[in-house]
């Protein structure tokens, strides 16, 4: 343990040495980092000269992300936001306004060329010149175009960002589109980190990663964090026993919904929306949508989310189980039977159904010989 | 001779705003309030199921 006692009372104001210590660690586990790493996350968080300057640029956004980082029920998450990161300019918490707020962006670019990190929440519209979103009269597609390739790494916070979200929903009035898109081609680290609004700890152990490691975590193919974004919220989901008994809420208040029974026939998105929502959960209370009884819409998956109706079932990419399996070793000497035969034959086609006669075929013909 | 000053972007607020004014002998004389962004909400609800309306509706402003 390195990190600097002076260091540390200075960062953690009202907040015990301690807590600080338990969420670094909290957060080093959750990254998959393991617990030991607990100490080097402190000692990165705490150790000010390395603190990343951070430009975020808000666009068509509802500013719901920032709200989420402000707004935690944590006692010490919104001070760690605030004072593990140097943050150069946002919209929302900026002292100055108009132009004194853009010469200090303008300015802090130019200091910290190639070593901020550009948070972006909102997408951008294209249509019509980007017209639908201008701040200080410039789109906010030429402020990103001008300000991402100066930038260490780029980090879509939010579905808006990511991959469209709302703005983008059918008929996508103003082009709205994804940072990453916009992006496409340059070689610019980008990270999604969708949600409406996306945990307040996927966003920060994002960047505490990349200050503890100077790397960035590990990403799957839409660019998200493979710590929070790898597994379906079905897979983890407290109702997921009522799923696989065949339990459902049919009706909102039936009988099933008051016993907690699974919210799949509701239209819950779970089984296709990739996020930590049923572990992590939200408020630092351990809430989230499916424990008050509503399903999940898949706010944080792309193709999901403000774009499959609420209450349609979701598509089940991995199906449960069956409680019965055909035997691996068959009786052998039998064949198939006609009537298996058209059965198996109406569920998985002829061709399989043929080569399964002529298996038995055979086997009937060793039965003969021996 | 009218003077005109451009606020923009008004910060610590939801969303993105720019005022104009105009000052003429120490007094404005006029003003606008402008919203910079757009979504177009009322062409995304049209033809949806209503009871996804909240969905959308309520991301106006995640204030």
């Amino acid at each position: 343990m390195k990190c600097g006692e002076s260091d540390l009372s200075s960062l953690l104001g009202d907040y015990s040495r301690r807590d600080f210590l338990k969420v670094c660690t909290a957060s080093a586990v959750y990254m998959g980092l393991g617990e030991s790493f607990g100490p080097q996350v402190a000692e990165a968080a705490a150790n000010a000269a390395k603190r990343p300057p951070v430009i975020w640029l808000s666009a068509q956004e509802c500013t719901g992300c920032t709200e989420t980082l402000l707004r935690t029920g944590h006692p010490t998450l919104e001070t760690l936001i605030l004072d593990l990161i140097s943050l150069e300019y946002h919209e929302t918490l900026n002292a100055g306004s108009g132009h004194q707020a853009e010469e200090f962006r303008a300015h802090s670019i130019e200091e910290n060329k190639g070593k901020f990190i550009l948070v972006v929440d909102g997408a951008i519209p294209v249509k019509d010149g980007g017209i639908y979103c201008k701040i200080a009269g410039r789109t906010a597609l030429e402020i990103l175009e001008e300000t991402a390739p100066q930038a260490a790494a780029v980090i879509a916070i939010g579905s808006c960002a990511s991959w469209g979200g709302v703005p983008a929903a059918e008929p996508n009035p103003t082009g709205a589109t994804p940072v990453h898109k916009i992006l496409e081609g340059k070689g610019i680290a980008i990270i999604n980190i969708p949600g409406c609004p996306p945990n307040p700890y996927n966003f920060l152990s994002t960047v505490l990663y990349y200050v503890t490691l100077n790397k960035l975590p590990e990403l799957d193919d839409k660019l998200r964090p493979k710590f929070a974004y790898g597994r379906l919220i079905h897979e983890n989901c407290e109702r997921r026993a009522h799923f696989d008994a065949g339990r459902f809420a049919e009706q909102f208040g039936d009988e099933g919904h008051r016993k907690g029974y699974c919210l799949y026939k509701l239209g819950c998105k779970g089984p296709e929306t990739y996020n930590n929502c049923s572990t992590l959960r939200f408020n630092d209370i351990g809430v989230w949508p499916v424990n008050t009884g509503h399903p999940c819409f898949g706010c944080s998956e792309g193709g999901v989310g403000f774009s499959t109706p609420l209450h349609s079932p979701a598509q089940l990419h991995h199906i449960t189980p069956p409680a019965w399996f055909p035997s691996a070793t068959p009786e052998k000497g039998k064949g198939a039977s006609a009537l298996a035969a058209a059965v198996a034959g109406a569920a998985v086609g002829a061709g399989i159904v043929a080569a399964g006669m002529n298996l038995g075929k055979k086997d009937h013909e060793e039965d003969e010989e021996s | 001779m009218a003077k005109r000053i451009t606020i923009d972007p008004v910060t610590r607020i939801e969303g993105h705003l720019r005022i104009d004014c105009e000052i003429d002998g120490g007094k404005v004389t006029n003003a606008w309030s402008s919203g910079q962004m757009w979504r177009g909400f009322e062409l995304i609800l049209q033809g949806r199921d209503p009871r996804d309306a909240w969905m959308f509706t309520q991301r106006f402003c995640g204030v």
